[in-house]
Parts: structure tokens; C-alpha cells; sequence
């Protein structure tokens, strides 16, 4: 037991001054937040119309009233130069103005629209015949409207990075256990060194619980590290409990871990490592729902990433993080990293190569 | 004489055609510097592999201190300090650490000073082995092979790639070491190495032992044999020149 402990510490040791390391396992991660979690790829675009043809006082009248919609961006311009921006893809739609533009009627008004952007062309049509037919009522008595009050809710604001930061933390989780195990192992042994340690009465076995407990560390500090960020820096709503998503992230980790010995079994020399790491996981890491929900996939795609070991552990720290669910609520994750980790164990107990 | 402390009988080791050591049979006193010597490819790094434990043995049988090395590896493990050739230690800790933490691997305390003191390395503790020169590797996994106070230490191709003083330098090591009452194995392909360092040798070729004896005894028997050297015998030779120029006993290698 002691040895075990004296083995994590130095391994723990050999870890953190390893720059590399700190790197892959902490900044990489924390750099993919930062990075998206700034980027908006949510909601819709400012609806950009351009209004065209009669400049008289109703006209403007018109344009100010647009203006006055909170999602919508006027601009007044020619025909020709507006048609010009909406090809660009610089306006959603062009609303051409006859040359006596009355809003009591009579006149009538060519739109032209974005091909490209069907909901905002479809929101901004919306708009523009209400803010029409506003403009029409004003000019006869119209019929009373139906009255509204309208009462603001605070509601839970879900944004992107909500969605983001779990997927991310278990992406990181999958390759600091694939890549760090993998490659170090590998590199272990072929440097000598674990050649050397088996001169030493030391077990095998407890080189590789020393190593397993100092990943498994290593991952604990992962979690607190981005959940903490995600919290201080963007608002991040945890619902869940941090113990729950410890637990999830452990029985994940056991996982890629053993993958991870898996390929330093399989593997000769380091170059051959990356390749097959490769291989394992960045199917995973496309179609796991880490970065975009797995509900665009094609049906069948759809189904095979199911049964990823990251769909599950994503699954799972998402769950956790957003809705707040503890893990009996999550069985089918617990079973799914639960089952891959007896696999994925036994494989890497049946490749396993000390020299 | 002193008590036997290592007897090797009939050893043999194949890997699939090649029969790399043939009926290897030998014994080794305490307090003993012994060598194992030969070309490249005769079996002196498998037959040390086989007394340390690290190969398994095909034929034949190992006692160390008393102790069947098949049947009871661990207690060797104990025993016996190690050196491999092109092994090399966790990067990233320093001597210290590294010498603290192979205590710990034989569950015993160890001073990390004093045994870098016995290789001259005490002023680089601090240090990682990868800033290390070639000969101070060297030194430093001698001192590794001490951290357990073994009876017996096996150093293969100690001084392979090192240049005339660092060569040296580990020759005073691996003497003071014998001063301390322990055994030492050596293999080397440097033969005045072995002439100037060992009590006696062991030369092995194609897998098989063929002389066993003192360096000067066997000397003594070739000229007996009426052997003539063919040229002329030098009172210096070049490595003599290469040390008086470039100093004898440099500490810094």
C-alpha cells in the first residue's frame, strides 16, 4: 500500500512537471470553451431588410417603424445596389417601395427574398406585414385589437456553452486516458524503464494501479478545473451534483483508461500509438455529441454512436450538469460505461505487455 | 578463498534456432570483480539476464547467495543491484527523488547523498538523468543499483561509449564498491578493462565459456604457448597519450 501511494506521488510528480502533459490534459480543453464558448451559434441572425424605391414622408414613416423592431435592420438604398447586397447574402429581404407609396392602399409593393435563409426570410415577412398592416390601420377606423399584457418569466437560459462544456470535459476525459496511458506506457517501455523496474521486486501490478490512481486524479482536477470556469467565466447553470458527476466521470475514465492500456499492449513503438489512438477516438470525438447534438446525424449513424462509450459518458455529464439528474436516473449510461469498461478490461488484461 | 557466492551450472538459452548460451557454468566468489567478456552476440547479456531475473531459463541452474534463482526470483531481486544496458529511469524526477522512490520499490529507507557520494554525483542531486553527461548515467545507475545495499552487483557494458577518463572514473567507482565488501559481475568488450579491472574472467564465444581464469594467468599461459605478439611492444600506447594531454584524473566527465 505504501508503495502503491509512493508510486502515485512520483507519478503524480512526473505528471505536473511535464509540460506537454498540462497542456493536452488542462489548456487544450479549457482553450476549446473559451473558444466556443464566445462564439454564438445559436439564434437567429438580425433579420437585415433593405427598403428601396419611394423616399416620401410615408416611406419613411415605414422604415422607422421597422426600425423600431427589435430584431430587424433597415437600410435604405437603390434597386440596383440592395438587389446587389441581397445576392451577397447581406439582406434577407429587399422590399421595393412604389414611386406613391400610400399605406391606405392602392399601392402595391414588390419583396424580394433570400433563398438562402428561408427562417430569417420567413420571420422578416412576418414582420413586414404586420408593421404593414399597422400602418394601414391607422389609416382607417380599425376594428379594436384583441389586448395583450404580456408578463416577463425568468426562465432557465440554456445557451451553447451549457451544452458545450460537458461534452468537452468528456472529450478530455477520453483523451487523456486513451492518449496519456497509451503513449506514456508505450514510451515507458520502450525507453527501458519499465525493463529496469523488473529487476526490482516491485509487482507490475502496482506500477499500474500507481498509474491508474494518478489519471483517475488527474481527472477529478479536470472536472473541477472546466466546471469551475464554466461557472466563473460563463455562467454556467450546474444543476447537478459534483459527486454525481465525479462518479460518472470515473466509471468513464476506468474506461479509456483500459483503451487506452489496450493500444500500449498492441502498439510497438510510440509511432504506431497516435495512429491507433486516432483511429479510436476521433470518430468518437465527431459523433459523440460533444461538440453538436447527435439528433442531425443520419438515422443509422445515429444508432451506431448510441452505443459509443463517449456518447454515454457525454450523455451522462450533460445530464448531470443541465438537468440536475442523479445517476439512478441514468442507468442506461451507467450500464453502457459499465459494460465497456468489463470489455475494454479484458482486452487490455489479454494484450497487456510488460517488456 | 572466499565463499562462493554465485554458481551458474550448465545454463542454456535458445531463441528459436540460435542456441545464445550453451552450457554456460561458472561461479563467482564474494568480494569478487568478475568479468564476463566477448564479441558481440557471444551471451554475456543473456546469461546475465537469466541470473537477474529478467529472462526465464531454459536449462540449467543459478544459485545465488544460497538462493535457486527460478524458484525464488523475489528473494534474488533483493540481493542483487542491477545496471542493464540502454535502460534508462522516469523522466522528470531528479537523482533524489528517483534514488528515494527505487528505495521504495525494496521497501527500504535510503540515504539519496551518500549513495551519490559513492559515485561522485553528490553535487548533482538536484539534477534529471537527461541532464546528465554520458559518463555520469553511467555513474548514476550504479548508484540505483546500490539503493538495496545488494550483495551483488551486475554491470553490463558499463563503460560502453564513454570516453578514457569517464571510463576511469567508473573503474574507481566499481572498486570502491568492491571495498565495501560487496561482489561485482561485469561484461565488457574493452579488454584492457578487464585486464586492469577484474580478479578474473570469463570469456565467452558463440555462447559457449572458453578460458576462465585471472587476466594474468591467462596471459601467462598464451606466452607460455610460445605466442609472439606481432609487433613490437610499446612502452605507451595512444590512450596513454590521450589521458597525459587531456588529464588523468578529471572529476567532471
Amino acid at each position: 500500500m505504501r508503495l502503491r501511494w509512493k508510486l502515485t506521488v512520483a507519478s503524480l510528480k512526473m505528471f505536473t512537471r511535464q509540460k506537454e502533459a498540462i497542456i493536452w490534459t488542462m489548456l487544450l480543453p479549457l482553450f476549446m470553451v473559451f473558444l466556443f464558448g464566445f462564439v454564438s451559434f445559436e439564434g437567429l441572425e438580425p433579420i437585415r431588410i433593405g427598403v428601396a424605391g419611394a423616399k416620401d414622408e410615408q416611406a419613411g414613416r415605414l422604415v422607422g417603424r421597422l426600425g423600431e423592431v427589435r430584431t430587424v435592420q433597415v437600410t435604405r438604398g437603390e434597386e440596383s445596389s440592395e438587389l446587389a447586397q441581397l445576392k451577397a447574402g447581406k439582406r434577407h429581404l429587399v422590399l421595393v417601395l412604389p414611386e406613391e407609396f400610400d399605406p391606405a392602399g392602392g399601392s402595391e409593393l414588390r419583396v424580394l427574398v433570400n433563398d438562402g435563409k428561408p427562417e430569417e426570410t420567413q420571420l422578416g415577412l412576418v414582420i413586414l406585414r404586420k408593421v404593414l398592416d399597422d400602418a394601414t390601420f391607422e389609416m382607417h377606423s380599425a376594428p379594436e385589437r384583441i389586448p395583450m399584457t404580456i408578463q416577463s418569466v425568468a426562465s432557465r437560459r440554456s445557451s451553447y456553452i451549457d451544452f458545450l462544456l460537458p461534452g468537452v470535459l468528456s472529450l478530455a476525459i477520453m483523451q487523456s486516458g486513451i492518449f496519456g496511458v497509451a503513449f506514456g506506457f508505450v514510451s515507458l517501455r520502450k525507453r527501458g524503464v519499465l525493463r529496469r523496474l523488473s529487476v526490482t521486486p516491485m509487482r507490475p501490478q502496482d506500477f499500474i494501479a500507481a498509474q491508474v490512481t494518478m489519471r483517475l486524479m488527474v481527472l477529478l482536477a479536470q472536472i473541477v478545473l472546466l466546471v469551475g470556469v464554466g461557472i466563473v467565466f460563463f455562467d454556467l447553470q450546474f444543476m447537478g451534483r459534483l459527486l454525481d458527476l465525479f462518479a460518472m466521470g470515473l466509471l468513464g475514465g476506468a474506461v479509456f483508461l483500459a483503451i487506452g492500456f489496450f493500444l500500449a499492449g498492441i502498439a510497438k513503438t510510440e509511432d504506431q500509438v497516435v495512429p491507433l489512438a486516432n483511429v479510436v477516438s476521433l470518430p468518437m470525438m465527431l459523433l459523440s455529441g460533444v461538440f453538436f447534438s447527435r439528433s442531425n446525424l443520419p438515422e443509422p449513424v445515429r444508432l451506431v454512436t448510441e452505443f459509443f462509450p463517449l456518447t454515454y459518458l457525454a450523455d451522462g455529464m450533460r445530464s448531470i450538469v443541465l438537468e440536475g439528474s442523479t445517476l439512478p436516473t441514468l442507468w442506461l449510461q451507467l450500464a453502457g460505461l459499465g459494460l465497456w469498461s468489463i470489455v475494454s478490461i479484458w482486452l487490455a488484461v489479454k494484450v497487456f505487455r510488460w517488456e | 578463498m572466499p565463499p562462493v557466492i554465485l554458481a551458474v551450472n550448465n545454463l542454456c538459452k535458445r531463441y528459436g534456432e540460435l542456441v545464445a548460451v550453451d552450457r554456460v557454468s561458472f561461479s563467482v566468489h564474494r568480494q569478487e570483480i568478475f568479468g564476463i567478456l566477448g564479441p558481440n552476440g557471444a551471451g554475456k547479456t543473456s546469461t546475465l539476464e537469466m541470473i537477474e531475473t529478467l529472462r526465464p531459463i531454459d536449462t540449467g541452474m543459478v544459485m545465488l547467495d544460497g538462493l535457486d534463482v527460478q524458484k525464488h526470483p523475489r528473494q534474488v531481486q533483493q540481493r542483487i543491484g542491477v545496471q542493464l544496458q540502454a535502460a534508462s529511469f522516469f523522466e522528470k524526477l531528479n537523482l533524489t527523488e528517483l534514488l528515494l522512490l527505487f528505495g521504495e520499490l525494496y521497501g527500504r529507507p535510503v540515504d539519496p547523498l551518500k549513495l551519490l557520494g559513492e559515485v561522485d554525483l553528490q553535487d548533482r542531486a538536484k539534477a534529471q538523468v537527461d541532464q546528465l553527461s554520458g559518463g555520469q548515467q553511467q555513474r548514476f545507475s550504479v548508484a540505483a543499483a546500490l539503493v538495496n545495499d545488494p550483495l551483488l552487483v551486475f554491470l553490463d557494458e558499463p563503460t560502453t561509449g564513454l570516453d578514457p577518463q569517464a571510463r576511469r572514473h567508473l573503474w574507481g567507482v566499481i572498486r570502491r564498491i568492491r571495498s565495501e565488501g560487496k561482489t561485482v559481475v561485469l561484461t565488457t568488450h574493452y579488454m584492457e578493462e578487464a585486464e586492469e579491472l577484474c580478479d578474473r574472467v570469463a570469456i565467452m564465444d558463440r555462447g559457449r565459456i572458453v578460458a576462465d581464469a585471472p587476466p594474468q594467468k591467462l596471459i601467462g599461459d598464451l606466452l607460455a604457448s610460445g605466442f609472439k605478439q606481432a609487433r613490437v611492444e610499446r612502452l605507451a600506447s595512444l590512450e596513454d597519450v590521450f589521458l597525459h594531454l587531456t588529464g588523468h584524473a578529471l572529476q567532471e566527465d
